[in-house]
Parts: C-alpha cells; structure tokens; sequence
C-alpha cells in the first residue's frame, strides 16, 4: 500500500459513504415537502403522521450526509492538497458557490422544519420544508457542475501547472454536466421512492398503520413509475453523450480486452495486468443491440486501444456499472409490475409483490453508488480527465498519518452506519402509530393566516393500531 | 484590490465560525460538566435546532479559503493534518450524535459521545489554530513538511485557549436561553470560564512572540490598531465577567456576557489578524503569493459576494425562529396512547375478489398464470428496451423519436395508473 493507495481508499470510503446520505435525503426533502404540502391543503391527518414518521428518519440521515459532507470539502486539502492548489481557481468558486446557494438554505431552514411542528404556522413550515428541499437540489447541481468538469474539463489553460478559468460559462456548463445533472437527480428522487415504498411495505406485510403505509408507498411507487423510464433515457444519453470523451471508460464499462465482441459481458473477473479476462459470461448480440444495432454487426471496443499507462481498473468500473445496470432493471421491473397490478386493483392485495418490495429497499441506492464507482473509476488513472494524474495531485503526507486517518474514518464511518441502521429498524418497530395526530390533541398550530381551506374531513382517522408488547416495552 | 477583498471576506467567515459554533461546540463542552441530566437535555436541544448552520460557516471558511487562496489550503490543510483529521472526527460524530440524542431520546450513550466530541473538536481546532505559527515547508507549490513537524507547546496552549473561550460562550448562550436553575448554574461557571479563556489568552499573546511567527507591529499605525483592538476586547471581557453573575431577570443580565464575550473574541482575532497580515503562514506564504488568479477572485467576489446577504438573512431566520427561553416540551417525548384490540397480519386488506379465475380447472389456472407471467416479462423487457434507447438506431424511420415517444407514454402510462387508483376508494382502516 502507498501513499497514493492510502489517500484513495480513505477518499473512496469518505465518498462512498456520504453519497449513502444524500441518495436517501434529497429525494426524501422532496417527499416531505409534497407531503406537507397535501397536508397543509386537504388537512388529513395520515399526511401530518407521514411528515412527522418520515421526518424522524430524514433528520439523522440529514445529519449524517452533513457532516460526512465537510469531510470531503476538507480532504480536498488535507490528501489532496496538489490538486487542490491546481484546481482551486476552478472547483474552489463552484463548491463555494454551493455552500452559499444551497448549504445555507438548507442549514437555515433545517431547524424550523425538524423543531418547527407546531411551534411556526402551517405555512411557515411549508416553506421551510421547499427551501430545504429547494438547497438539496441546488446542492447536487453544482457538486455534478465540479465532478462533470473533473470528467470533461472545458473552459479553462493551463499557466504554471494551475488551472486557470477562461470561460466560466464553458467551465460550468461542460459537456458532460447537460445530462448528468438530470440523471443524477433522478437517480436520488428513485433511491428515495424505493426506500419509502420498502419501508412501507413492511407495514403492509406486517398489517400495520395500513393508511399510512399505504399513502407513503402509492406516492413513492407513483414516484418511480414516472421516473424509471425517463431514468433509463436519461442513462442512455449519459452514456452517449460522455463516453465520446472518455473512450477508455467505455471500453472499461463493457469488460473486453480486444476488439470485436458484439456481445454484452453479464459476469467477469479481469486480470488487469495480463490485460484479459479470467472468467466471462456473455449475452450474445446484446451489445450490439444496445449501441442501436438490431443486425448484431456493431462490436465493442476493447481496453487494449487505450496506452497500458492510461487504463482505468477494468474490475471497479465493469462491476460498479454492472451493480448499477442490475439496480436498474430490478427497479424498473417493481415500478412496471406496480402500475400493471395498480391497472388490475391489484397493488394493495398483493402480499407476495408487498413482499418483494420490501426487498428492493436499498436498490436505488446501491445504483447510485455504483453509477459512482463507474463515473470515478472510469476516469482513472486522471483526477482532471486528460490533463492531471491522480498520482501527481496527492498530498505528500507522511503514510503513517494517512493510514490512522484511514482507519479512523472506517471504524467511525462503519459505527456510524451500523448506528443509522439500528435507528432506522428501531424507528420503523416503534412505528407511525405514535406520529398520528388523531392519537393525541393535535398540535397548537397557531392561527393560520395562509389560503389554507378548513379542514373538511378530519374525521377519518385511522383506528389506533396498537403495539405489540416488545414495542411497548422499548418506548 | 480582489485580493484584500477576498482576505477579508475569509476573515469574516472565521469570525462567524469562531462565535456561532464557538457556542454550540461551547455547550456540549459545558455538558460535561452538567449533572442533571435534564439541564443536559435542554442544552443539547438548544444545540440541535441550529449547529448545522453554524457548522457550515466551517465548509464555507474552508471553501473561501480553497478559491481564493488555492495554495494556501492545499499547504495549510496537509500541515495540520492531524489536528484537522481530529477535528473532522469530532464533528461527525457530534452532528450524529445530536441528532440521534434529540430525535431518540433519552439516548445517554450518544448525549456523551455528543459532550466528549464537542471537547476534541474544541481543543483540535486551537491546536491546528496554533499550527499556523510553525513554519511551513513548501517546495515548488508542493507542501514537505513531516507528520509532527507542525506541533509545539504553544498549539496546546492555543488548543486550551479556545476551549475555555468557546466554553464561556456556551454558558453565555446558555444563561441567555434558559431560566431557573441552569441560568443559575451557567450564570456561575461561565465567570469561572471567562476568567480561566483570560488568563490564557494573555499568557498566549505574551508568547507568541517566541514562536516562528512573531507579530508584526513595526508600523505605528499596526501598533495602534493592534492595542486599541486589544483594549476592545479586555473591555468585552470585563463587561460579561462583571454581568455573567447577575441574578436578577433582566434582559441585559442575559444578554450581556454573550455580547461582551462576542466582542472580545471578535477584537481578538481582528487584532492578530491586523499584527500578522499579509503573511498566512509563516515563513514566506503570504496573501498575495497564495491568491489566485484574476477572473476566479471576480467570479467568487460577485458570487459568493452577492449571496453573503442571504446568507446571513438564513443564519438570523434560523435564530428569530427559536428565539426566547427554551421550551420545556420537547418533541419525540410524547406519552404512549391508548391502545385498541389487537389485529395483526395482511387479512384486514381490501378481500380480493376470487374473480372468474377460480372457476377454471386447477391445471388450466397453472398454465394461464405461468402465460401471464412469461407475458408480463416480456413486455416489461420491451418496455426497458424502448425507454434504453434500443430501438433508436435507425433514422430512416425517425426511430429515436418514436423512442423518446415510447418512453413518455410507459412513463404517463405509470402516472395516470397512480391517478387511477388513488381516486379509487380505499379500507384504510
């Protein structure tokens, strides 16, 4: 293990591990904010009990992807400081422009949404929620807006091996930013949805706070039936408009060596020094099908077209686009059975499919980190594609301090997850029955001044759905 | 011109760090301290609605610092690598720990790992603080210095320096928030901290001459500002340790110490600021030689310059919107309900109807359900395939039209089967 080794494996654990956050609380925000909103305009009380459930388990994962958040910033610096030095010019002003447009709406309105339940009007609370919402979407623009110029640099010369902007609008607007903005935020809005309709879903198997689990996994199911068809678009452009300019991903994503397979590796072990694959399974023709030739005639480009020297590691960027792909089509086949058996009146007595879905919980976000995995590990061995080597932008730190960092991060990193695991099971055991405002007085909104109508049907409130005796005993 | 602006607005972003999570880290120091654990509770919440923005001022110092001043952070960072790995550890398991504190109470393990990190964070950011007064290595924009290279007794002074100061500020925050016995309490042991940060800081200014960075007050003007600045600061200190043990309830008894403290941290910092500027890190990484170039200081002044207002207008929302004393009602703490008769598994679900389906020979029932199946799949494949961009290869038909097409009615055909059955009625109970 080197220096450099060292300093990318502690930046793939601390990146790894908060992009897990993110992928769950953008879309989550999102989620809170439509279900504020119904609650605010129809005042039924499950959108109130649905705010509040999800809430609980938005705040610590908030929290979390907060904190793991500034890690990254400073490691910037810290392992990195050569590349921060040379980029500062150009990555420095877009991450700043982030924390300004986006950590400070979110940081300023994070309170009042959390604490705020009855303490602020109903609209106050409504427009917290967006705004944090409304952060969370800046945010992912302008860290796709760095990572994309890191994969297609434009709008910039090199003076004294600094990289200097020359044109901010080419700098930020890079080729490859167009369509991965789009695809990213579908990406969190579905790793949301399937983690709220998991989650749900468990309520339904186990016959508990069935209007709430209900509502939670129609919206999230609806969720995904709208977007994973225009996700697998949205992939497909990504691919077609990025790869042209990073050639060596591409060959790196479809697993060949050599030139000629016409088709698609499903399984492979690569020996990337001997530049071939130890063991491989293919689908004959889908390949070619799949670069939009049905005559099975178009082969893909293999590995050995890219200098030794200039090869990403063909295992990381074949199994973490492998991990996504798979995601992929698993999601899209729950969200098509849903709307199939949502056609038939079917969603809400399917027991086996309620099932399934509780399964498909962390789905999404496993394609999100695999879509990662490809997106970095596919730009290997450049940290700026083309122009500068991960090797030359590492701190020369002394190793011992990296490696107490790196062991550092992965004990508190792995406490941390294991904590937000048991959190999130606890959360779910003790369940949404004590969130149901028809449980208890309802909160002292005070008096509301927005053009919120009265509330016409507070009336169907779900019968108190008791706990089990265990449950009762852990409150 | 672009340059002092820029130094100044990092500056103002250290300052903001310095005195709003200076408080809040403050606290959970002062927790440790706190016996009663419902005082302690009361300090966390106090901690909870607002340390994510005062932590941001952090990402937003680092930030300024990396746009501006690119090899300033890439040097500065890799110098006090330990002490900033510390800190980093500190504050995650700080954040997490309040949240998990405040959203699953009473979590006692967590409400210690929250007072315990709030202590390293504290004393690990006056220690890399006093690394900036060692001397950097750099060579060919490359920083080589050694692991412990950085560390001398002055970082622990500076380290001890700051816990006591952001300690003080927590208990000023605290007698500002609270009533009754924790008013009490802070009111007494936020004298003892104020007077412990004072004692240090002093011993602190009177050495920091004999470290590789000593003050520069060669110009009368340096001079000047930096003793009036001073004396600012003595006065602030003076004013919250005559006023931190006011009793009586009046506005000014609780508001005093944290304005007092407030001003004689922030005339700190500006007086060494002003004795030490232009040079970041001593010996030779001054402002200018670490700034960077023209269109990048334009780019961030206009930015990050205009968006400054706005920033501030959240900080003061988030803070307008918990103002006054702490609520004694605490969310997440509310009594268990009534329970009704016990109903468990599916059964309850809307009875499906058996459906002409039933009526057929078993077999038969078999054959058509495995039809369904391989149909349903096939379909769905198809349905991938269309929304991948397959089919979009073959221009003389306009094919990649017809395949943007197909996706969007899959997709619609998704939304309007949501529309359909949500307007269906539903035995939710």
């Amino acid at each position: 293990m080197s220096l450099l080794d060292l300093s990318r494996w502690q930046f793939a654990i601390t990146v790894m591990f908060h992009m897990t956050f993110p992928a769950i609380t953008v879309g989550l925000s999102i989620f809170l904010s439509v279900v504020y909103g119904m609650y605010w305009r129809t005042g039924k009380a499950v959108y109130l009990q649905m705010f509040r459930f999800w809430r609980r388990i938005f705040a610590v994962g908030f929290a979390i992807g907060v904190v793991a958040g500034a890690v990254i910033t400073f490691q910037m610096g810290l392992n990195w400081g050569v590349y921060g030095a040379k980029t500062g010019p150009i990555i420095g002003p877009i991450i700043g422009m982030e924390v300004v447009t986006a950590f400070f709406v979110e940081a300023g309105f994070i309170g009042v949404l959390l604490y705020g339940d009855g303490r602020v009007r109903k609209g106050t609370m409504f427009v917290s929620t967006v705004m944090v919402s409304v952060g969370t979407i800046l945010s992912s623009t302008w860290i796709i807006a760095a990572n994309s110029w890191m994969q297609t640099p434009a709008g910039f010369k090199v003076v004294h091996g600094q990289f200097e902007p020359t044109d901010w609008m080419r700098v930020i607007f890079n080729p490859s930013f167009i369509w991965r903005w789009p695809h990213m935020l579908a990406g969190v809005l579905i790793s949301a949805s399937f983690f709220v309709a998991g989650i749900s879903a468990w309520y339904l198997v186990k016959g508990r706070a069935k209007g709430f689990a209900r509502c939670s996994m129609s919206l999230a199911l609806g969720i995904a039936a709208l977007l994973m068809p225009v996700q697998l678009y949205l992939g497909d452009s990504v691919a077609g408009h990025e790869l042209p300019y990073q050639l060596s991903k591409l060959e790196a994503i479809e697993g060949n060596w050599d030139n000629g397979n016409t088709g698609f590796v499903l399984f492979s072990v690569p020996d990337q020094q001997a530049a071939r694959n130890i063991a491989e399974l293919d689908i004959p023709c889908l390949g070619s099908y799949i670069a939009k030739d049905l005559t099975c005639k178009t082969a893909m480009p293999g590995l050995k077209l890219t200098p030794a020297a200039d090869r990403p590691d063909m295992a990381a960027t074949f199994w973490g686009f492998r991990v996504m792909f798979l995601a992929a089509v698993l999601m899209f086949g729950t969200a098509f059975a849903a709307t199939v058996l949502r056609i038939r009146n079917r969603l809400w007595t399917a027991c086996r499919f309620h099932r399934f879905v509780l399964w498909t919980t962390p789905a999404g976000i496993l394609a999100i980190l695999g879509g990662w995995v490809t997106a970095e590990a596919g730009r290997q061995p450049w940290i700026v594609f083309g122009q500068l080597r991960t090797s030359d932008a590492v701190s020369r730190l002394a190793p011992g301090e990296v490696l107490f960092s790196v062991i550092g991060f992965s004990v508190l990193y792995l406490i941390m997850l294991v904590a937000y695991v048991v959190y999130i099971v606890r959360t779910m055991r003790i369940g949404p029955e004590r969130d149901d405002p028809g449980q208890q007085p309802p909160p002292e909104d005070l008096p509301d001044t927005g053009r919120s109508r009265p509330a016409e049907d507070t009336a169907p409130r779900e019968l108190p759905v008791p706990l089990g005796s265990r449950e009762v005993a852990a409150r | 011109m672009t340059t002092t602006l820029w130094a100044a607005t990092v500056l103002v972003c250290l300052l903001m760090y310095v005195v709003l999570d200076g408080y809040d880290l403050g606290i959970g120091v002062a927790t440790l301290f706190e016996r009663d654990p419902v005082h302690r509770r009361h300090m966390l919440e106090s901690v909870a609605v607002g340390w994510d923005g005062n932590e941001t001022w952090l990402i937003l110092l680092g930030v300024a610092l990396w746009a501006g001043f690119p090899l300033a952070f890439g040097t500065i960072l890799p110098h006090a690598y330990l002490p900033m790995i510390v800190v980093l550890f500190s504050l995650i398991v700080r954040g997490v720990s309040v949240e998990m504190a405040s959203q699953a109470p009473p979590a006692p393990r967590w409400t210690t790992a929250f007072s315990v990190a709030s202590l390293l964070a504290a004393f690990g950011q006056g220690f890399a603080l006093g690394t900036l007064t060692s001397a950097v290595h750099v060579r060919g924009n490359v920083y080589t210095g050694s692991a412990f290279g950085a560390f001398s007794w002055f970082c622990v002074l500076s380290g001890l320096t700051v816990t006591a100061a952001y300690t003080a500020l927590g208990y000023a925050y605290t007698k500002h928030k609270s009533s009754g016995r924790l008013r009490e309490s802070a009111a007494r042991r936020g004298a003892a901290a104020t007077a412990v940060g004072g004692v240090l800081l002093v011993v602190l200014l009177f050495t920091v001459d004999a470290t590789a960075a000593p003050l520069d007050l060669d110009s009368p003007g340096r001079a000047f500002a930096f003793a009036g600045l001073l004396l600012f600061a003595a006065g602030g200190g003076a004013t919250s340790l005559v006023t931190f043990p006011a009793r009586r309830q009046f506005r000014a008894a609780d508001s005093l110490p944290l304005g007092g403290l407030v001003i004689a941290t922030v005339s700190v910092f500006l007086a060494l600021a002003v004795a030490r500027y232009p040079v970041l890190v001593p010996p030779g990484l001054s402002v200018d030689s670490a700034a960077g170039p023209h269109a990048t200081m334009v780019f961030i002044l206009v930015g990050i310059g205009l968006n400054m207002p706005l920033v501030l207008a959240y900080n003061v929302f988030a803070h307008r919107a918990f103002a006054g004393k702490f609520h004694t009602e605490l969310p997440g703490d509310e009594p268990p309900a009534a329970h009704g008769p016990l109903v468990t598994g599916a059964t309850l679900m809307t009875t499906r109807d058996p459906g002409h389906a039933a009526s057929l020979p078993a077999p038969l029932r078999v054959v058509l359900r495995l039809l369904a199946a391989v149909v349903w799949t096939v379909l769905g494949l198809l349905a991938y395939f269309v929304c991948q961009g397959m089919f979009g290869g073959y221009r003389q038909i306009h094919s990649q039209l017809l395949t943007t097409l197909g996706m969007i009615a899959i997709a619609l055909t998704g939304g309007i089967a949501w529309i359909v059955d949500e307007r269906r009625p539903h035995d939710d109970a």
